[in-house]
């Protein structure tokens, strides 16, 4: 008999199962539907990446859920557990970063520590040593007392991404996040992010993020899966695993891989994006 | 050499020498009008109006007309926010409150306020509190009017962004809502501020007509008296430099409350 150990697989940390959303037009009562039968585990700790057509139903599975959409049909587990309105230990980024204008940096960054459930019970020394953490995490030292108006697009990002990591949620939901930065910007913010995220530490350590982002070559560089989607009705048309060591550095977008994994998923959306057009 | 733009001689002018240079030119010609007149004509003129502004300061008149103006619309600016913000928020936040109180709202908006002192007089006298009921009535529809418009157009994202760091519905009404709302409260306060101002002036001019002069006070009663007791020309002048400088001096001030209070606005 061997005395092979089967690892047994982890529970997931997010479950959704046959999901569905139907939007209704409000005044003629027609039925759009946005999501069929979206199917994904995520494993703890791993680095999701969906890609997909505009308008193929990324952002509403994202919204699913953080809650802030119901869906039509399915369900959505985190930790087992079903998922029926926003919470703490899902944090989301917005594409448009939704900072409060009236907040500077510094309390943008502590704005769900002092009013959310993450903050509750917290000691007021313990909130600032924890802003005071993801602000230099971040690269914000310095730009605490600014207001959102008075910051660039890449400095808005990182607030938004230091206040989404004060929360401490367990789960990272990011739309776009780089979407709406320069080229450069954003390569730049793809590397710290994954610095953040913790690429170079503990595995145990990283949190679960769902990343959405319209770049092929975004996705191949940050993701661990990255989960391709078609649209009308947004459904999983392929998952793809991105077999590239980490930690990636600006090299890994040399190596093949990289370059075999962005042209199947090219592959994959291409007609899609072709008749998007026509 | 190129002439520059900004080295044109017009634009070395301060604007505020600017603002005053035309108003100081057209007072000279005034003057020199007034001065072709007999010295028993009652047309008012410059030197004299000073003239009526030095005694009517010296005998305290004036300033205590014009302190007992601005606490009635203190007071009436006090009623129509109070009314103007509660209001506004649940309209603004309820689309059902909002639906049922605007047919409401909108008919009674293009009533003016001189239009409702008939029944303010026979419900109130020819006192204090009619007064108070034009000023509130005139200052509540641009109070009622932002504050719905400010809470209405609230960010949906910012909202939302709430709701997922687990931040109760009350909670994000006070710390999202309110704060968001917040300039077009303060621009709604400052149209009302001026509607109310206008208000008080005519509401005085009107209540003082029936009451026969003397007993309910301020600039505008004093305007009354000038025009049916004294027949003073000076004084009335006096007095509507008086309400126009007040006027201009309530907005500056709201102005300043404004950007001091929202620095996150440029």
């Amino acid at each position: 008999m061997s005395v092979q150990m089967i690892q047994p697989k982890p529970a997931p940390k997010l479950r959704l199962k046959g999901i569905s959303k139907e939007f209704i037009a409000p005044r003629t009562g027609q039925r759009t539907l946005a999501v069929a039968d979206f199917n994904l585990d995520v494993q703890p700790g791993e680095f999701i990446c969906i890609v997909g057509p505009s308008g193929c139903g990324k952002s509403t599975v994202l919204n699913m859920i953080a809650g802030l959409e119901k869906s039509t049909s399915g369900s959505i587990e985190m930790d087992g557990k079903a998922i029926s309105a926003p919470g703490a230990e899902r944090g989301v980024m917005f594409q448009d970063y939704a900072l409060f204008p009236w907040k500077s940096v510094r309390d943008n960054v502590g704005f769900g520590l002092r009013h959310g459930t993450a903050g509750a019970g917290m000691a007021k020394a313990e909130r600032e040593d924890r802003i005071n953490h993801f602000v230099q995490l971040v690269g914000l030292k310095g730009a605490e007392s600014k207001y959102p108006h008075q910051l660039s697009g890449g400095m808005r990002q990182r607030v938004a991404l230091a206040r989404l990591l004060a929360n401490g949620p367990d789960v990272l939901l990011m739309d776009e996040p780089l979407g709406a930065l320069d080229a450069q910007t954003r390569l730049v913010l793809q590397v710290e992010l994954l610095r953040i995220w913790g690429e170079t530490g503990n595995k145990d350590d990283r949190k679960t993020v769902i990343f959405i982002t319209h770049g092929i070559d975004e996705a191949v560089f940050l993701a661990d899966r990255v989960v391709v989607m078609s649209s009308h009705p947004g459904r999983v048309s392929a998952v793809l695993d991105v077999d590239i060591p980490r930690p990636r550095t600006e090299e890994v977008r040399l190596d093949p891989r990289f370059a075999e994994l962005s042209e199947e998923i090219w592959s994959l959306i291409r007609d899609e994006a072709y008749r998007a057009i026509a | 050499m190129s002439m520059n733009v900004n080295t044109r001689p017009a634009d070395v002018m301060p604007p505020w020498a600017k603002a005053i240079t035309l108003p100081i030119i057209l007072v000279v010609i005034w003057q020199a009008w007034a001065m072709t007149l007999p010295e028993t004509s009652p047309a008012p003129a410059p030197l004299k109006v000073v003239q009526s502004f030095v005694e009517l300061t010296a005998s305290g008149e004036l300033v205590w007309a014009t302190l007992q103006s601005l606490g009635r619309v203190l007071a009436g600016f006090a009623i129509a926010l109070a009314a103007g913000l509660s209001l506004g928020v649940l309209m603004g936040s309820s689309r059902m409150v909002r639906e049922n109180l605007d047919p409401i709202v909108e008919s009674f908006r293009p009533i003016a306020p001189m239009a409702i002192l008939p029944i303010a007089i026979l419900w109130f006298g020819t006192g204090t509190p009619a007064a108070l009921t034009i000023v509130a009535y005139a200052a509540f529809f641009p109070l009622l009017i932002n504050t719905i418009h400010g809470v209405s157009r609230v960010d949906r994202q910012l909202i939302r962004a709430a709701q997922t760091m687990g931040i109760s519905r009350l909670r994000i009404v006070i710390a999202v809502v309110v704060p968001a709302a917040i300039p077009s409260v303060l621009l709604g306060s400052r149209l009302a501020m001026g509607v109310a101002w206008t208000a008080i002036i005519a509401a005085e001019l009107a209540v003082g007509a029936k009451s026969g002069g003397g007993t309910s006070g301020g600039v505008g009663q004093m305007m009354f008296v000038f025009y049916a007791y004294s027949i003073d020309l000076n004084g009335i002048v006096v007095c509507m430099i008086v309400v126009g400088v007040i006027a201009l001096l309530i907005d500056r001030l709201f102005r300043l409350v404004e950007r001091h209070l929202l620095p996150w606005r440029n």
